[in-house]
C-alpha cells in the first residue's frame, strides 16, 4: 500500500510541477507568453471555459455587432 | 433473431413503459426538466417580470427617440442600453440563493486556499489596491464622456447634419464607451467581499446525493452504496475546480475538467480507486442530465449573429470537416473504433469538449474514447490559442480575417475569445461570435450522429432496421436535448431582447441550468478519471491514430475556413466587413 501511495504522490507531483513550476517559468521566460497572460488576467478572459454561455466577451461580441450591423 | 452483440441493431424493438421511470435517458430528461422547470417558474413566475418589462419599454422608448434625431448612437442612447443591462434575473432573491448554493472553488493566483476561503482582511486589502487603478480609470471616463458630451452638443448644433461632426461625436462616444468598459472591470476589483464556500459545498453535495440518488433508486440500484461513494467523486470534482482555478494553468486551459480527469486517473492507477466509490461513477447519468440542461443554451437565434458569412463559416464548413474527417479516419486511416473516430471528428470541427461529450453520449462511446479526444484538443487548444494569433499578425492578415478563421477553428470558446482579444478588438469580436453559432451547431450534430448510428453503424449487414427498433436503439436523452434547445429558442424569439438577457439569459440560464449544468460535467469528468484504466486508455491510441485523425482534420478545417472566410467576409459580403 506505501508503494502505491507513493505512486501517487509522485505521479501527482509531476504533474503539479508541470503546471505550476514549468509553466509559469516558461510564462517569465517567453516575451508573448507573458504578454498573453497579462491580457488575459487584465481582461478578465478564462480559455478553460468551453460553451459560449460561460464566456463573457462572447456576449460583448454579439452586443457589439448587434450595434454597428443594426440588428 | 438472437441478438450477439448488444452493440448491433436487430429487429426485435422492445421498450416498454417502464423505460420512463427506470431508464437513465429518461431519468437525465426529468432531472433535467425539472432543474429547467423550477428555474423558469421562478424568474417567470415570481421574478420582476413586470418591473423589468416596464424599465426596458422605457429604456427602448428613449433609444427610439435618440436614433430617430442622431445618425450616430448618442450618449443618452448608451445610458439608456446601460440601464437595460443592469436588469439582471440573477439578482432576485432566488439568483442570489441560488448562485450562493452552487458556487465553486474560484480563481487563485500563489496559495489554493484563496480559492475556497477569503477572510474580509483579505478582501479589504485586494479593494484597497485596487482602488488606484478604479480612482485612475474613472478619471480618464469622466474625461472622454465630457470629450464625447461636446462633440456630440456640436454635432447637434448642426441639426446632425454635418457629416464630419456627426463622425467626431460617434468616434468620442466609441472612445468613452471603451472607457467606461475598463472603468467597469477597474470598479469590480474594488468591490470583492469575503466569502467561504466550504458549508455551501458540503450542502451542495448533499443536495446531489438526494437527486442523483432519487434517479439511482429508479434504476433499481443500491442508493447507500451511491451515497458513499459520491462523497468522493464530488471531492476529487472540487479538487479538480481549485487546482484549475489557478492564473498560469487557467491560461493554458488546462481547466477544472481537464484536472479531474487526471486526478481521477491518478488515483485509479496508482492506490486504485477503491470498489465502494465505482457505484458513484455514474459517468453517463451525469453527461447525460447535464447535456440536457446544455440544451437550454443552445438557442437557434444565435445562429444569425453575423449575418449569411457567420452561417457558411460555421453551419457549412463545420458539418463538411466533420463528415470528411470521419470518413478519411474510416476509409484511410482504418480507426478500429467508429466511435472515437467521430469523437475526434466532432471534438476538432464543432467544439471541443462540450461537442466531444455531446458527440460520444450520442454514439455511446466508451469513457477512455471521450478522456483521448478531450485530451487532444486540450493539448492542440492550448497551443493553436498561442500560434495562430502570432501568425496572423506575423503575415499581416486582416483582423476579421483572422478573427473569423480562428473562431472557426480553434476548439474551446474561452480560448477562442482569448487568441481573438490578443490579436484586436474586432478580432476578438469576430472570433466569439463566430464560435458561438458553431457551438450551437452540438444539438444537430448530436441529433445527426444518434440517428446514424442507429439507422447505419449498429445495423447488422444485409438487415433492415424498422422505426420500432430505431426508437428502441435512439439515445433518447438527445430528444431531452433538443426539447430543451427548442424550448428555450422559442422563449428567447418569443421575449424582446431586453427581456431575453434580464430573465433568460441572466436568469434562467446564467442563474439556474447553467450552474448545475457546470457541476455536473466536473462531477462526470472526475467519475471518468476514477473509473479509467491507463492500459485501456493507451490501447485507444494505438499507432497514434486519433492523433494523425485530429491534426489532418485539424488541418483541412483551417484552409477550409480560411478559404471560406475569405470569400464570405472580403468577396460577397464585404459590407458586411466595413461596417464590423
Amino acid at each position: 500500500m506505501l508503494q502505491k501511495i507513493g505512486k501517487l504522490a509522485a505521479s501527482l507531483s509531476v504533474c503539479l510541477i508541470f503546471v505550476y513550476v514549468f509553466l509559469p517559468y516558461l510564462t517569465e521566460s517567453v516575451d508573448i507568453l507573458n504578454r498573453m497572460s497579462q491580457y488575459l488576467e487584465s481582461n478578465g478572459i478564462d480559455p478553460t471555459r468551453y460553451y459560449y454561455t460561460d464566456v463573457v466577451q462572447v456576449k460583448e461580441a454579439e452586443d457589439y455587432l448587434e450595434t454597428v450591423l443594426d440588428r | 433473431m438472437a441478438q450477439t452483440d448488444a452493440n448491433i441493431v436487430v429487429d426485435h424493438g422492445r421498450s416498454s413503459w417502464s423505460d420512463l421511470w427506470t431508464k437513465e435517458d429518461y431519468l437525465a430528461i426529468w432531472l433535467g426538466f425539472f432543474v429547467i422547470a423550477v428555474s423558469l417558474t421562478a424568474y417567470f413566475g415570481f421574478g420582476p417580470k413586470e418591473e423589468f418589462a416596464s424599465k426596458i419599454e422605457a429604456a427602448s422608448q428613449i433609444q427610439s427617440a435618440e436614433a430617430a434625431k442622431a445618425p450616430f448612437k448618442t450618449i443618452t442612447w448608451y445610458n439608456a442600453e446601460a440601464d437595460k443591462k443592469k436588469l439582471k434575473g440573477t439578482g432576485t432573491a432566488f439568483g442570489k440563493f441560488v448562485t450562493h448554493w452552487t458556487k465553486h472553488p474560484g480563481s487563485w493566483k500563489s496559495n489554493p486556499v484563496d480559492s475556497l476561503i477569503r477572510s474580509e482582511a483579505q478582501a479589504k486589502a485586494l479593494n484597497e489596491k485596487a482602488m488606484p487603478a478604479f480612482e485612475e480609470a474613472k478619471g480618464k471616463a469622466a474625461a472622454a464622456l465630457a470629450a464625447a458630451g461636446q462633440a456630440e452638443e456640436a454635432a447637434a448644433a448642426a441639426a446632425f447634419k454635418d457629416p464630419a461632426l456627426n463622425d467626431g461625436a460617434a468616434a468620442k462616444i466609441k472612445n468613452w464607451q471603451a472607457a467606461e468598459k475598463k472603468a467597469g472591470a477597474a470598479k469590480a476589483k474594488t468591490t470583492q467581499k469575503a466569502y467561504n464556500y466550504i458549508p455551501g459545498l458540503i450542502g451542495l453535495c448533499a443536495f446531489f446525493i438526494v437527486i442523483f440518488g432519487a434517479g439511482i433508486v429508479l434504476m433499481k440500484k443500491s442508493f447507500p452504496d451511491f451515497a458513499k461513494g459520491f462523497v468522493i467523486v464530488f471531492l476529487v470534482a472540487v479538487l479538480a475546480y481549485m487546482l484549475g482555478g489557478q492564473a498560469i494553468s487557467k491560461q493554458y486551459g488546462f481547466g477544472a475538467e481537464a484536472w479531474g480527469i487526471l486526478l481521477g486517473m491518478l488515483v485509479a492507477n496508482s492506490i486504485g480507486t477503491p470498489k465502494w466509490v465505482l457505484p458513484a461513477c455514474q459517468v453517463e447519468f451525469f453527461i447525460k442530465t447535464g447535456l440536457v440542461l446544455l440544451g437550454g443554451e443552445v438557442l437557434f437565434g444565435k445562429i444569425l449573429a453575423i449575418g449569411i458569412p457567420g452561417i457558411f463559416v460555421a453551419w457549412v464548413v463545420t458539418p463538411i470537416v466533420l463528415v470528411c474527417t470521419f470518413i478519411f479516419g474510416q476509409k484511410v486511416l482504418k480507426m478500429e473504433s467508429k466511435t472515437l473516430n467521430v469523437v475526434v471528428s466532432a471534438d476538432m470541427s464543432v467544439c471541443g469538449t462540450s461537442a466531444a461529450i455531446a458527440a460520444a453520449a450520442a454514439c455511446r462511446a466508451k469513457k477512455e474514447e471521450l478522456t483521448l479526444s478531450i485530451g487532444l484538443s486540450l493539448v492542440f487548444t492550448a497551443i493553436m490559442m498561442i500560434v495562430m494569433p502570432a501568425f496572423i499578425k506575423a503575415v499581416g492578415m486582416p483582423e476579421i480575417l483572422g478573427g473569423a478563421w480562428m473562431g472557426g477553428t480553434i476548439d474551446s470558446t474561452g480560448a477562442v475569445a482569448a487568441a481573438g482579444a490578443f490579436l484586436g478588438e474586432k478580432a476578438m469580436y469576430v472570433a466569439a461570435t463566430i464560435k458561438m453559432i458553431q457551438n450551437v451547431m452540438i444539438g444537430v450534430t448530436a441529433f445527426c450522429i444518434a440517428l446514424y448510428w442507429c439507422m447505419r453503424v449498429e445495423k447488422q449487414a444485409g438487415k433492415t432496421v424498422g422505426a420500432g427498433e430505431i426508437w428502441h436503439r435512439f439515445p433518447k436523452f438527445v430528444l431531452g436535448f433538443l426539447a430543451a434547445s427548442i424550448l428555450f429558442s422559442l422563449l428567447d424569439s418569443s421575449l424582446s431582447k431586453g427581456m431575453a438577457d434580464a430573465l433568460l439569459d441572466n436568469g434562467a440560464v446564467k442563474g439556474g441550468t447553467k450552474l448545475l449544468r457546470d457541476w455536473f460535467f466536473a462531477l462526470s469528468f472526475a467519475a471518468i478519471g476514477l473509473s479509467t484504466n491507463f492500459r485501456e486508455l493507451a490501447k485507444y491510441f494505438k499507432g497514434g491514430k486519433p492523433l494523425i485523425l485530429y491534426v489532418c482534420g485539424q488541418s483541412f478545417n483551417m484552409a477550409l475556413t480560411l478559404t471560406m472566410a475569405y470569400i464570405m467576409f472580403y468577396l460577397v459580403f464585404p459590407e458586411i466587413t466595413a461596417r464590423i
